[in-house]
């Protein structure tokens, strides 16, 4: 089935480099005759600059780009048989639709006859018949569209480029116009290369997908090929969803991940490379949890229409749980009663002690002054403490302008730190003290959780990198005595996201099976 | 291809540089000429600035200049952005109507607006000053700042004040906290341009102003007759005072960015409040540096109209020392403009018009006796020639200033003696010197060359006489490609630009004490015989410090100073015998002296009618010598 | 919100006095016999009359138009390809070269003015340079051409900076759509930038034809005395013969000449922009 096409144009190792910053890092690509091409990257990924290095808009750094046999990287872009719809189509706003349209066979010096039967052909072709009178700027976006089409392909371009043509039109235009644009090609029949950001536009209308990425082709290939057998993590992730699980190649046709060793159809990769493994959602099953060949806790159902998505959770994650102590109201009133000043005892890691200073001490002792009658908020301004960085017991006196003041204690101690190196993360969190009324006022009260514990959750293999936690308590808010209770902070540990159309239920232990065929292996991605 | 355009570009800019920034190089190296000359450096000197700091109304009008548009920025952008907001928010028709009304001053042309303002004061009789001057600078800026300021409103999502106020903002909190900053630099834009047009305005401001209150541009105008390099020195000091704005509005947010926070975050506001103490500082400076002492009108002011260039350098510093007054001098070009000036209601303590407006000033009932006693001393020391003439017979109005003759001045190696004597005025119908003729800018003096050299009364009333004299000066200025001039006769003559000129005897001597090159020559069918004099209109102000100005410039100092400076001749018998003796400064200058007792020499009358006729006539002459270019 | 729509109330009433009442003065001056007091109102329409039967006077309204028109010409002629040089340059470059242009326009415009007669009396500057050439000994001040220079070194950043700004409002990729449908740089001008850049072309001939039909302190200083132009006319009605009825027919004449231009101008702007 594979017919040798002609190759129209080829990109030979072209670099551009704008002010010292690389744009493009030597691209090497083909495009054949009659091809819909598709340039799919992320924003800044230098997909744009790639086209309009072809359209002849800006001038390459270095290397060449091959048209039809022929070098054109320094050909002005009025001698290239190459034409452009732009990203906001770039009608002229002085002309009407068929001037707009005429505008480059007018340039060409062609008898108006011909001129008018091509424009009406072209209108034909894109549905705007009678709309030759109209002005441009009174056009719909997806009319104005059509007409930067028009404009473009009435002057029989062997190439049609397109950048980013949709991005302006609403979701239910873009649809119509994906269709429209695959069917102008098809009837036309010349090649189109279209630069997009939106992998739905590139998957439905390509014949050819090349995924960039900082300036680089990551991979090309036809849409079944990329959605099917991504190269790396970067192309799965940006094309479909995925799950995407760190690996060891044990030998060919062998994977193991999360302690697991499971068979594919992968060869090629050394013994005990590392590896990354991609597994489509809808490639997944859920089973009984005796047949499957992973275990697990389904922690979300979501009903997205035609599916479920279920998160699983294989692999359960990082759990600390600290003390809350519930306190009796301790708020002190100046003389007056025109001042009240309220403050927590509370614990602070001995790492921490370097960075400590007034305001960070007033917010973990949520130190507050105020007016009973008025609500009117005072700013607390002296604080007065014997704190030191050594572990041990210390004194901390807040007082506002009137010198109404409160005493409150600080426990300086070693935080003990929960890690888990399977899920390579770590969390800690602190006792703290709390009043009843404070834990009733607060409006997001696992927000607050977090904040008074000072509850974090980390990577271990890179501390910067902050993993999302979660807070579980089970005492009643609103019956809250002095006391002390529970709360845990845990994260998230391995979940598998699952397109599925059969229910289950939220918390369910199941078990996830697929076939071997549906695990991709990947290289790593290298930095 | 490309590069041979962009040199060409390259060329046209450099070239349009050169082109805008000439003149104003030009002005700032001729400011510190030694010489009076505009073409010539001859040296470097201060002179200049000495006479620009000494010259108070120069000094007067760049403060009122900077004041107006500050006062006037400030209120135009305050007005025109709350207007601006709440137009934005009326009805359509409303914000159309205002939009249109707006649009008078930026699409008609300024002179129409001009005299719109100026129509408006007169009918509604409001003295015309510093206020009426404000007040139209106010009103054609508020226009620009609201046409900057509304694409910025337009351009606001409608709902921020209502998101405001629904937050718990007041209006004026929600308009001054949210919105106003939004459209900041629309405002600052709009204020910017309001300064500048503020700050150059000269039609609107010409016609609007009054009470001797003068900006910058008014100020050129009326000494722009004459060389008076004194200008390029106070454009230069503009220059400069532009400058440390626009390096203090650049440089003052750069600095602010680099030592962040601390201070305040809006660094116009401080640009704003850095400028106007520089600037009220100088002023301060300048102004009251040196003014506390005890004098017998200390703190008065006293207000003259009098001629372009008639004033000697001291005589009025002389003046305000020994009274401690001020003096405020608005100056006129003609007669004429000085009658429609007072008799709209403008208020001055003295002025110095001519011998017939003297005549007509009575006859109109606008002047004031003289308190005899007051000026007695005085009036002692004046030439008795000059004394008695017949517009005022008694000097019961009026008090000489200057006197002199009207008549030729020639260029001795163009203009042989004997033609001079055959044609008389005559010659300046003469082909010979086509193209070499000055005119002046004078009704009067212009029919009076024509009536005397057809051998009429200078003073004639006869239409066809007065119609005879029209067709000659008609066929004057068709045939001999004049230039009519007023005082710019005077340097131009002094550098021998043209063979022949009607000029005032003063100028003449003032000419020929720079040129010996020049002759004076008046000729035999007789000449006008003018005396310039004081008077105290109706209407003026200070009647005691007016009569110690006329009783002053009457003494030896003052009128000395005045006439070596200026060049005309001095009532006062010493100073004119002195001036024009052997050693004096118009020794042997037959100009400075008038001729006196020749009996075809006339002294002019009023008379309604041939006023009348010979103001539209001549200004008919000025419409075909201009079309016959 | 709704409240601050009174905030305009004290403007439109401002408005009524200081920009409409005016007008309406100079029309009521223009309808009234001779006499200086609006009181005595008595309807004529001498003035204007008076105006229109004198060939004179509507030979110095001509000569005033054709001064500024001549003045518009060149300003466009110069003015364009400079504003096209600033607007093609970087961004930096341009604001540097848009601050050159204004930064004089800071300065009064009459002293700018009066600096130009030093330079282009006999033995000024122009002359000696024009004399190195070998058009040595032209008299430049109180000609037509002195007063042409006047008026160009004083309107013509205004029609650079309008032109300017509208070249950089046009969106550049409008210039490379013109490129891709094969137009060259000369072709892209013809077709695209010029007839783009005409709404900059027709306020920048507003900004300096309305200035250079009634200005009169430029020709008064670089003109001479015998150099009349409208404005002159008007002065000279107001401020030395008196005759304010004459003089506000003239105005109001001028004022609807003007008008009668400026749509003109718009009309024909609307309609380039519409063709092809």
């Amino acid at each position: 089935m594979e017919m040798e096409k002609k190759k129209i144009i080829q990109f030979k190792n072209i670099v551009k480099d704008f002010d010292g910053q690389i744009v493009l890092k030597g691209i090497d690509l083909d495009i054949y005759e009659n091809e819909f091409v598709t340039l799919l990257g992320p924003s800044g990924c230098g997909k744009t600059t790639l086209l309009r290095i072809l359209g002849g808009f800006i001038e390459p750094t270095e290397g060449h780009v091959i048209f039809d046999g022929q070098d054109i990287a320094k050909m002005p872009p009025y001698k290239r048989e190459l034409n452009t719809v732009f990203q906001k189509y770039a009608l002229f706003p002085h002309m009407n639709v068929y001037d707009n349209i005429a505008f480059g066979l007018k340039i060409k010096k062609m008898s108006k006859d011909v001129i008018e039967q091509k424009v009406m052909k072209m209108l034909k072709l894109i549905g705007l018949e009678g709309y030759e009178k109209k002005d441009v700027t009174l056009l719909s976006g997806g009319q104005q569209q059509r007409v930067a089409i028009a404009r473009a392909l009435v002057n029989e371009p062997n190439v049609l480029l397109l950048d980013e043509p949709l991005g302006a039109l609403d979701l239910k235009l873009r649809k119509e116009m994906q269709y429209e644009l695959k069917r102008i090609q098809q009837e036309v029949g010349i090649t189109f290369i279209f630069v997009t950001h939106d992998q739905e536009e590139a998957l439905t209308m390509s014949d050819k997908i090349v995924i960039m990425k900082d300036g680089e082709i990551q991979q090309v290939g036809t849409p079944e090929d990329i959605y099917n057998e991504p190269v790396n993590r970067y192309v799965a992730n940006f094309i479909g969803e995925s799950n995407i699980i760190p690996a060891r190649m044990i030998e060919d046709k062998k994977v193991r991940f999360d302690d697991i060793t499971f068979d594919c159809v992968d060869v090629g990769f050394k013994p005990n490379e590392l590896v990354d493994v991609v597994i489509r959602p809808e490639d997944i099953d859920i089973v009984e949890e005796a047949k499957g060949k992973m275990t697990g806790t389904v922690e979300s159902v979501l009903f997205k229409g035609v599916h479920y998505e279920v998160m699983v959770e294989t692999v359960p994650g990082t759990h600390v749980t600290v003390n809350m102590h519930i306190t009796k109201n301790h708020d002190i009133t100046s003389e007056d009663g025109k001042v009240k000043i309220s403050a927590n005892d509370f614990y602070l890691d001995i790492e921490d002690m370097k960075d400590i200073d007034d305001k960070e001490i007033i917010a973990r002792a949520d130190a507050q002054a105020w007016n009973p009658e008025t609500d009117e908020y005072f700013s607390i301004n002296n604080i007065e403490t014997d704190l030191k960085p050594e572990i041990g017991e210390y004194t901390v006196t807040f007082s506002t302008q009137s010198n109404t003041s409160i005493t409150r204690k600080i426990w300086v101690i070693d935080q003990h730190i929960v890690e888990n190196k399977k899920a390579n993360e770590a969390v800690s969190a602190f006792n703290f003290f709390k009043t009843a009324d404070e834990i009733k006022e607060s409006l997001a009260l696992d927000t607050d959780l977090k904040l008074w514990a000072n509850a974090q959750g980390w990577k271990l293999d890179n501390e910067d990198e902050a993993v999302d936690i979660s807070v579980d308590y089970d005492f009643d808010v609103d019956n809250l005595k002095e006391g002390i209770y529970k709360v845990t902070f845990w994260t998230t540990g391995r979940e598998f996201k699952i397109h599925t159309t059969d229910y289950v239920e939220e918390g369910a232990e199941i078990g996830l099976t697929f076939y071997p065929e549906d695990i991709h292996v990947m290289e790593k991605m290298g930095y | 291809m490309k590069k041979e355009r962009n040199i060409f570009g390259k060329i046209l800019m450099v070239l349009t540089i050169v082109f805008f920034y000439m003149p104003i190089i030009f002005m700032v190296v001729f400011s510190f000429n030694e010489s009076k000359s505009l073409t010539h450096f001859t040296g470097f000197s201060l002179r200049w600035y000495e006479a620009m700091l000494k010259n108070h109304g120069m000094m007067e009008s760049l403060y009122v200049t900077i004041i107006i548009a500050l006062l006037a920025t400030i209120v135009s952008t305050f007005v025109g952005t709350i207007t601006a907001i709440g137009l934005s928010k009326s009805k359509k028709v409303i914000r159309n109507l205002v939009t249109q009304i707006n649009d008078f001053p930026m699409m008609n042309p300024e002179i129409v607006t001009a005299i719109g303002l100026m129509l408006l004061f007169i009918t509604f009789k409001i003295e015309r000053g510093f206020v009426t001057l404000l007040l139209a600078h106010i009103a054609f800026c508020i226009p620009y700042v609201m046409l900057s300021v509304m694409p910025k409103i337009r351009s606001l999502d409608p709902n921020l004040a209502d998101a405001a106020m629904d937050l718990g903002a007041t209006p004026w909190q929600a308009l001054s906290k949210v919105i106003v900053p939004q459209i900041m630099p629309g405002i600052v834009s709009g204020a910017l341009i309001a300064f500048t047009m503020s700050f150059d305005d000269f039609i609107i401001s010409y016609f609007s102003t009054g009470g001797g209150v003068k900006n910058l541009s008014i100020m050129v105008y009326t000494m722009s007759k004459r060389v008076n390099p004194s200008i390029n020195a106070i454009s230069t000091l503009v220059v400069v005072l532009i400058t440390i704005v626009l390096v203090l509005v650049n440089v003052v947010p750069m600095i602010q960015k680099r030592t962040p926070e601390k201070t305040s975050k809006n660094p116009w506001k401080k640009c704003v409040v850095g400028v106007l103490v520089v600037v009220l500082a100088f002023f301060g400076f300048t102004r009251f540096g040196s003014s506390i002492q005890n004098k017998p009108y200390e703190g008065q002011t006293l207000h003259i109209y009098n001629w372009g260039e008639y004033t000697g350098e001291e005589v009025l510093g002389m003046f305000e020392e020994m009274t401690g007054a001020k003096v405020v001098m608005d100056n006129f070009d003609s007669n004429e403009q000085m009658y429609i000036k007072v008799a709209n209601g403008e208020s001055y303590d003295i002025l110095v018009p001519s011998d017939y407006m003297i005549q007509r000033l009575i006859q109109e009932d606008m002047l004031q006796k003289l308190d005899k006693s007051k000026i007695q001393s005085g009036l002692d020391q004046l030439n008795p020639d000059v004394l008695g003439l017949p517009y005022d017979p008694n000097n019961d109005y009026s008090v000489p200033y200057f006197w002199g003759t009207v008549g030729i001045v020639y260029d001795k190696t163009k203009v042989s003696l004997e033609d001079l004597k055959k044609d008389g005025f005559g010659i300046f119908l003469d082909e010979k010197y086509r193209g070499d003729i000055y005119l002046y800018d004078s009704e009067r003096d212009s029919f009076m060359m024509a009536l005397k050299d057809l051998g009429y009364s200078m003073n004639t009333s006869n239409e066809q006489e007065l119609q005879a004299a029209y067709d000659w000066l008609v066929q004057s200025v068709q045939t001999m490609e004049p230039e009519i001039v007023t005082d710019e006769i005077i340097d131009n003559m002094a550098q021998g630009r043209k063979a022949l000129g009607l000029v005032y005897s003063g100028d003449a001597a003032y000419i020929m004490s720079e040129n010996e090159n020049m002759g004076y020559y008046m000729p035999e069918s007789g000449t006008n015989l003018w005396s310039d004099a004081m008077v105290i209109p109706k209407n003026a102000k200070n009647v005691d410090l007016a009569h110690e100005f006329i009783n002053f410039m009457c003494t030896y100092e003052a009128a000395m100073d005045n006439s070596s400076y200026v060049g005309y001749t001095s009532p006062n018998l010493e100073v004119m015998d002195e001036l024009s003796s052997e050693g004096g400064d118009y020794d042997g200058i037959n100009a400075y002296v008038p001729r006196t007792g020749y009996e075809k020499d006339e002294v002019f009358e009023y008379n309604e009618v041939s006023r009348k006729i010979i103001s539209d006539l001549w200004s008919r002459v000025k419409v075909v010598a201009s079309n016959a270019e | 919100m709704r409240n601050f729509k009174q905030l305009a109330w004290p403007y439109i009433v401002w408005c009524a006095i200081m920009l409409l009442l005016p007008m309406l003065l100079i029309f009521a001056y223009s309808v009234m016999e001779q006499g200086n007091e609006i009181v005595h109102f008595q309807l004529t329409f001498d003035n204007y009359i008076r105006f229109f039967t004198d060939p004179d006077f509507l030979l110095i309204l001509w000569r005033s138009l054709a001064i500024a028109i001549k003045t518009t010409i060149i300003c466009l002629i110069l003015g364009y390809p400079i504003a096209y040089f600033i607007a093609n340059r970087s961004d930096k470059v341009r604001n540097i070269l848009v601050l050159c242009i204004t930064l004089p326009m800071w300065i009064n415009m009459l002293v700018r003015t009066y600096a130009w007669i030093g330079l282009l009396s006999s033995d000024g500057i122009i002359s000696y340079i024009l004399g190195i050439f070998g058009f040595g000994d032209q008299e430049l001040l109180y000609t037509e051409t002195a007063v042409l220079i006047g008026m160009v070194y004083n309107f013509l950043p205004f029609m650079i900076l309008q032109i300017n700004t509208a070249l950089c409002k046009m969106d550049k990729s409008l210039l490379e759509a013109s490129a891709d449908l094969g137009a060259n740089k000369v072709q892209t001008f013809l077709r695209v930038v010029f007839p783009l850049s005409l709404s900059g072309v027709v306020s920048g001939i507003t900004l300096v034809f309305l200035p250079a039909v009634s200005s009169f302190f430029i020709p008064k200083l670089l003109g001479g005395g015998q150099f009349f132009l409208i404005g002159n006319v008007i002065e000279n009605q107001f401020i030395t013969v008196g005759e304010w009825n004459f003089g506000s027919a003239i105005s109001m004449i001028m004022a609807a000449v003007m008008m009668l231009l400026m749509m003109l101008v718009r009309k024909v702007d609307a309609k380039s922009g519409k063709e092809d």
